[in-house]
């Protein structure tokens, strides 16, 4: 899967451990996990769209973490850091909300719904997407890596406000609509499926992050 | 309780655009990357 | 009066005096603020109720809009002049200027909001006087959030070629939240609700203010050297 002479050994690596996690992971959504009672087989979906919303997490964790170390110290390397962790992570953000969106529709009956989780996802995507934006259209490097810290502060700062307000705004609009059947408690073959997938989505996410930090370097080298 | 019918298309649906996301990112990626390394072959050498 | 405070002070005093000699950026939002009022009834119909029903939303809609217009415009006097070096040069606390700046802001916004309680009051014939005071908080502590994050990203996008594209696309995710809580207390406030029914949504409030200025004062500098 990783392309032989252009990347260095440890991204060739990370890409072929991400191949082996992610396809455990389909061996176990598919083969290991049983048919969940209530949803039936549409539940597994779920294994693709809670890690990948974990990894877009992570990936907005490094960008706050990339962002705020720039700010501190002014090293370069911190704003790549953010700008590819914010990339990969509009990636992933994506396949969230398109995952949910999808399982939704035979679930609840609608694309979508407003419902906290999907809608704060959503808000996630758009903050994120502004920052890669505003990178797209500053073009002097300096000016960009300061403007994207701060961006990049702001967007995590506002992630648990956003949480708490799309939480009790939701609270408000629909006080009685049972938001989809979550199984309380987990029953373990569906942890260890979710753990499986977990494990593969963030190994990508390493393998990814690895090649586009390359790319960011060889980026600066041309420049 | 009734379970509801399997809906597989939409789990084929799911895992089918996941899959050309990413698969799609990884090209982007390579696409790049060869761009770039190309690019600086072509100057070393002619230096 | 600290240093700090003075410095601050002055820049709110010279955009307040620069303000109300050419009153460019009020006369044009106050105006912007009366048309909002005619596309709003447009947009939704000659059924006055379901005007009421969205006159939160519609409130704070208009206010966005209008900070949107008026609040990129926040350096431009700075930047048209030649006077960006300046702040750049300034001795001292930098983030001063950010406060003074957002202070002006607020005071820009809550002139455009009481003008727009009237018009609304007027033309969609709403009777606001008993909510008035609980209005007051709501706003009041929605406009700094505004106010604080449109200070600080109008001095970002103020450089840049594609600053008109960039400021709206930077600050309306970032206001979701704000936009969220005040539609939400403002709809209890309109129904004679006390505040203590809506204090989770007023303290959410606070505390997002609380860390968009600090966010302000702390990178304002930093955005300046740019």
């Amino acid at each position: 899967m990783p392309s032989g002479d252009y990347s260095n050994k440890m991204t060739r690596v990370l890409g072929w451990l991400a191949v082996l996690g992610l396809l455990a992971g389909l061996v176990a959504a598919f083969g290991y996990a049983p048919r969940e009672v209530i949803q039936g087989n549409v539940q597994r979906i779920m294994y693709l769209h809670v890690p990948s919303v974990l990894t877009a997490y992570l990936a907005f964790g490094l960008v706050l973490i990339g962002s705020g170390a720039y700010l501190i110290t002014q090293r370069t390397g911190w704003d790549r850091l953010a700008a590819a962790a914010a990339e990969i992570g509009v990636v992933f953000t994506a396949v969230t909300i398109v995952s949910g969106s999808i399982w939704g529709r035979p679930t609840w009956g609608v694309w979508w719904t407003w419902d906290a989780r999907l809608t704060s996802t959503a808000v996630l995507l758009l903050v994120y997407v502004g920052y890669l934006l505003l990178r797209a259209m500053v073009d002097e490097p300096d000016a960009r890596a300061r403007y994207a810290g701060v961006v990049g502060i702001v967007g995590a700062a506002n992630i648990p406000i956003v949480h708490f307000s799309v939480k009790w705004w939701r609270a408000l609009h629909q006080p009685s609509t049972i938001l989809g059947p979550e199984p309380s408690p987990i029953a373990t073959p569906i942890a260890l499926a979710l753990l499986v997938n977990w494990i593969g989505f963030t190994l990508l996410f390493a393998y990814f992050l690895s090649r586009r930090l390359e790319i960011a370097s060889l980026e600066e080298e041309h420049a | 309780m009734s379970p509801m019918p399997d809906n597989w298309s939409y789990v084929l649906a799911a895992y089918g655009v996941a899959a050309v996301a990413l698969i799609g990112y990884w090209c982007y990626l390579s696409a790049r990357a060869r761009a770039l390394t190309h690019g600086r072959r072509g100057r070393g050498q002619s230096t | 009066m600290t240093a700090y405070a003075r410095r601050t002070w002055i820049v709110l005093w010279k955009d307040l005096l620069t303000e109300r000699r050419s009153k460019e950026s009020l006369n044009a939002l106050l105006f912007f603020a009366l048309l909002l009022l005619f596309l709003f009834q447009f947009a939704l119909g000659p059924d006055r109720d379901r005007l009421r029903a969205a006159l939160p939303g519609l409130l704070w809609l208009g206010l966005i809009l209008a900070g949107l217009l008026g609040l990129g415009r926040s350096f431009v006097t700075e930047r048209d002049n030649d006077c960006w070096e300046g702040l750049r040069l300034t001795p001292g606390d930098k983030s001063a200027i950010y406060l003074g700046k957002c202070l002006g802001n607020f005071v820009l916004m809550v002139a455009v909001e009481i003008v727009l309680l009237a018009l609304f009051g007027f033309f969609y014939d709403v009777d606001l006087w008993p909510a008035m005071g609980r209005l007051a908080v709501v706003l009041l502590l929605g406009t700094t959030g505004l106010a604080a994050m449109g200070t600080l990203f109008a001095a970002m996008t103020t450089q840049l070629r594609a600053r008109e594209l960039l400021f709206p696309v930077l600050l309306l995710p970032a206001q979701v939240p704000v936009l969220l809580a005040t539609v939400s207390a403002t709809e209890a406030a309109l129904l004679g609700q006390p505040l203590g029914e809506v204090s989770h949504w007023l303290k959410l409030l606070a505390g997002a203010d609380v860390v968009y200025v600090m966010i302000g004062i702390l990178t304002f500098e930093f955005i300046l050297d740019a």
